[in-house]
């Protein structure tokens, strides 16, 4: 009961309507869910089909328990209603599935919410909830049914690389992989949770032998070619590293950081080529464009290079790029 | 048996480096902020260091600026060595967040003024005949119209009128009244900590250019030169150069978390920000860096000067070649610099420590947030120095590990000055350390080689001569200086030009550009002394 109450605290409308409904409303606001109930009910006893009485007293009545009365109003408001009313009825019906743990009610519902307001703080609260408790649900009935499985070392390992716990992240990939030798991926992902745990030399030798055993189990993973070819390239090995990169392209022909790595290695009209490349594949590749402008530059292709700097230029990157940069250093592969 | 002889070999050449300020006297810890947290981003970012002759008698005093909780500090260099704290007599009675300090006789009489940043408003420290200094930074217009976070500085005589101009960084918009606390943002948070906030989330500020107008007075020329055109950058270290030796000084400044800027000079009291397309705005990945402090040398010998950067953890240290006429090539790996990945760089320099005619690397490190010290991790609040010798041909070897204890030592270092202050031939480097003594790093037993100091004195040119470019022949190469002021990471080198000169046993010609185009050329130098060179009057 207190958690529904809070879970409507904050939500806001402003309209305009009858004395006992501003009041109704005003309460709602304050969460004095009962008063307003009683409020709003008396208004809508004046006013027969007032949708802000309707609407509002719904939520009064979620807000205190009532989902399943309130439920009937909330969506025949978001499903016909308008404007902010119809926002909150949404909200109000989602955060009701939600409380009743009825996941295949609100998914629909919120993706609905996200979609005619997909810069609302309290629709993608609602979204992040849902996939947060959908998860939690999915990773409760794991450890309870399978708790022996590699599958649970591989989960635990990455909650902890999230937390930033890479040396335990590791030490849970080395679990699963020597209860399921023959898994795709977990190689991989303990190779990048070794380069992330330490910046020492030793760590890149470590983390190559991962990702080799990775290819090992699947000769066709074009990321895992291509973080041998990247601490090869660190260890300035370039001429093995390039053989990576190009087996890296090969493998996904559509993998534009591959084509930039081995852009670095060439020169002249073969960099530029692979550049090009790699700008047709991923035109908004930061990294394929800036090295492609400086490959025109480079030789002598001043409006070529310009042309380049213009669209990078645009590309600049907005804030919300940093969370991208931290999902890709949690392993994730190139789509 | 070769193996153990190689070894040995490598371990006699190897240089020992000590930290020696406690003897010399410079005991002072300078204070910044909390030492276990920080709960604002300006506990992290200073400070800067000096090493000017104030008082013309040949030695490099010191000079250390200081965060709140203190005032920034001067020693006297006694010439055997050691220093004398004149910081009240000299006039240095304020408190504040200073930040960065920068050295340049504006007023051309003969004595090194001094400009510091600070959170707040700034100080131009006029130098009165070597006694005392006075804060002028009121009377000569160099207030500003609010609170401003100004980080790096460089005198320049950027439109070659003999009077030395002013650029001053600006970090960002800094209010702790609005700054959210510690963890209450996604910016507020590192590797699962609560740290400090920003700069990412906090909201930018614009560069300034004043104009040294003569008689004393500066004059914002910030939007007419269109050095206030670039408003997204964290501005931290300031560089300058004649970067693509059009006899015009550039400006090079290393960004927080955005694009590093260049503003090219066009000759006509203009500029023109081109870093990216020159190459120096970004990593070889098109990534924006995390850059602190900057440095510049010609560290290949091919005439052009080169560009060096240090940047955050987890991020490479940078350095872009110039590749001729200022475009430039992110060479790091190639270069043997892309190893050091867990530090987190501030001040930095080019010196020849071992005098053989290429200039080795040495940059200071210490993470901004404290906090890092509770993770456990390889990265840490207090860190050792990194020392790289170049072993020309365009590579440098990490020699670290065996320069003995002053570079193994671990403190959260920013500021970074370089000079001679024995005038002996061997650089020392003065760091400020975050509430803790600074420190003197000086090399135990003196390079073999031989060595040349240049003091420029300009008389059409400005007085010290800052934009001069230098190219010295000897034993059959040519190395080139230039007169700087500012650089490194918010910090002041000194401002005469050393030169390892190997077995050469004497320079057979030094060219000197003086600012403005007039050229000017001694031969036959000996070796191993401090050799003035005053500007000719033109014919």
């Amino acid at each position: 009961m207190r958690a529904i109450s809070r879970a409507f605290t904050g939500l806001t409308a402003v309209c305009a309507f009858g004395q006992d409904v501003g009041t109704g409303v005003e309460q709602f606001h304050k969460g004095q869910y009962a008063a307003a109930r009683q409020t709003l009910e008396r208004a809508l006893k004046d006013s027969p089909g007032d949708a802000h009485s309707t609407t509002f007293l719904a939520l009064s009545r979620a807000a205190t328990g009532g989902c399943k009365e309130a439920a009937p109003a909330l969506a025949a408001q978001f499903n016909s209603g308008a404007g902010d009313l119809r926002r909150l009825a949404g909200v109000g019906l989602a955060q009701c599935h939600l409380a009743g743990s009825r996941f295949d009610e609100a998914y629909p519902v919120i993706q609905k919410l996200e979609e005619q307001n997909p810069a609302d703080a309290d629709v993608l609260y609602l979204s992040a909830k849902l996939h947060m408790r959908a998860w939690n649900g999915a990773v409760y009935r794991m450890f309870q049914k399978t708790p022996a499985s590699y599958r649970v070392n591989q989960l635990s390992a990455e909650i902890l690389e999230i937390q930033g716990k890479y040396a335990e992240a590791a030490a849970e990939y080395r679990k699963a992989i020597s209860k399921n030798p023959a898994a795709v991926n977990l190689h991989y992902r303990l190779g990048r949770a070794l380069l992330m745990e330490s910046h020492a030399p030793e760590a890149l030798d470590a983390a190559r032998k991962e990702f080799e055993a990775e290819l090992a189990l699947n000769p066709s993973d074009a990321a895992a070619e291509y973080q041998v070819g990247q601490i090869l390239a660190a260890k300035e090995n370039d001429t093995e590293a390039a053989v990576h990169f190009a087996r890296a392209s090969e493998l996904a022909p559509d993998f534009p950081e591959a084509l930039v790595a081995l852009s670095k290695l060439r020169a002249g009209d073969e960099a530029v080529a692979l550049l090009e490349r790699a700008v047709r594949l991923q035109p908004a590749n930061e990294a394929a464009r800036y090295s492609l402008m400086l490959a025109y530059r480079k030789a002598g292709r001043a409006a070529d290079a310009l042309r380049q700097k213009e669209e990078l230029d645009k590309l600049q990157k907005p804030p919300e790029g940093e969370f991208t940069e931290f999902l890709k250093k949690l392993g994730e592969k190139p789509k | 048996m070769r193996a153990l002889a190689a070894l040995v070999f490598s371990v006699v050449l190897a240089a020992q480096f000590e930290n020696t300020s406690r003897r010399a006297g410079l005991i002072h810890s300078i204070p910044n902020g909390g030492v276990d947290s920080k709960r604002f981003i300006i506990e992290t970012t200073g400070s800067g260091a000096a090493f000017i002759d104030y008082d013309n008698d040949g030695f490099l005093d010191v000079f250390l600026v200081s965060g709140g909780g203190g005032t920034s500090r001067l020693y006297h260099n006694n010439g055997k060595g050691a220093f004398d704290e004149v910081t009240a007599q000299a006039g240095f009675t304020r408190d504040g967040w200073g930040q960065g300090v920068c050295a340049g006789d504006f007023d051309n009489d003969g004595f090194t003024d001094l400009f510091v940043t600070y959170w707040g408003r700034n100080a131009l420290y006029r130098n009165r005949a070597g006694k005392f200094f006075e804060d002028i930074a009121a009377r000569s217009g160099l207030t500003q119209n609010r609170i401003r976070y100004n980080t790096g500085c460089a005198f320049l005589d950027y439109d070659n009128d003999g009077r030395l101009d002013l650029f001053v960084a600006n970090y960002l918009k800094f209010d702790p009244a609005t700054t959210p606390k510690p963890g209450e943002n996604p910016y507020c948070w590192y590797r699962n900590i609560p740290v400090n906030c920003g700069p990412r989330g906090l909201p930018f500020d614009r560069n300034i250019l004043y104009r040294n107008e003569g008689a004393g007075v500066f004059r914002d020329v910030s939007e007419e030169s269109r050095i206030a055109k670039p408003s997204q950058h964290y501005a931290l270290g300031v560089l300058t150069g004649d970067f693509n030796d059009d006899g015009f000084t550039d400006i090079y400044v290393a960004c927080d978390q955005t694009p590093s800027l260049l503003y090219m000079n066009r000759g006509d009291g203009t500029f023109s920000e081109e870093a990216l397309l020159r190459g120096v705005a970004l990593d070889e990945n098109g990534k924006a860096l995390s850059g602190m402090g900057a440095a510049s040398a010609d560290y290949d010998g091919d005439g052009w000067p080169d560009i060096f950067r240090t940047n955050f953890s987890d991020e490479r240290e940078t350095l872009y070649r110039n590749l001729a006429k200022g475009e430039f090539e992110d060479v790091t790996r190639g270069a043997g610099l892309s190893r050091n990945t867990r530090f987190v760089g501030w001040g930095c320099g080019f010196f020849d420590f071992d005098n053989d005619g290429w200039q080795d690397l040495l940059l200071v490190n210490g993470h901004a947030f404290p906090e890092v010290e509770k993770l456990k991790l390889d990265i840490r609040y207090k860190d050792r120095a990194i020392l790289y010798r170049n072993t020309a041909g365009g590579k440098f070897d990490d020699v670290s590990d065996a320069s003995g204890p002053g570079i193994l030592e671990r403190h959260s270092a920013r500021g970074a000055a370089f000079g001679d202050i024995h005038n002996d031939g061997s650089v020392e480097v003065l760091i400020n350390n975050q509430n803790e003594p600074p420190t003197l790093l000086e090399r135990a037993g003196k390079p073999r080689n031989n060595w040349i100091i240049l003091k420029l004195t300009g008389s059409r040119a400005n007085r010290g001569a800052i934009g001069a470019r230098v190219k010295v022949t000897a034993g059959g190469r040519t190395q080139t200086g230039e007169v700087r002021s500012g650089g490194s990471y918010l910090s002041q080198s000194d401002l005469r030009l050393h030169f390892g000169l190997g077995s050469a046993p004497k320079v057979d010609e030094v060219e000197v550009r003086w600012p403005g185009g007039a050229t000017q050329i001694v031969r036959n130098l000996r070796p191993n002394r401090v050799t003035a060179i005053t500007e000719t009057a033109r014919p």
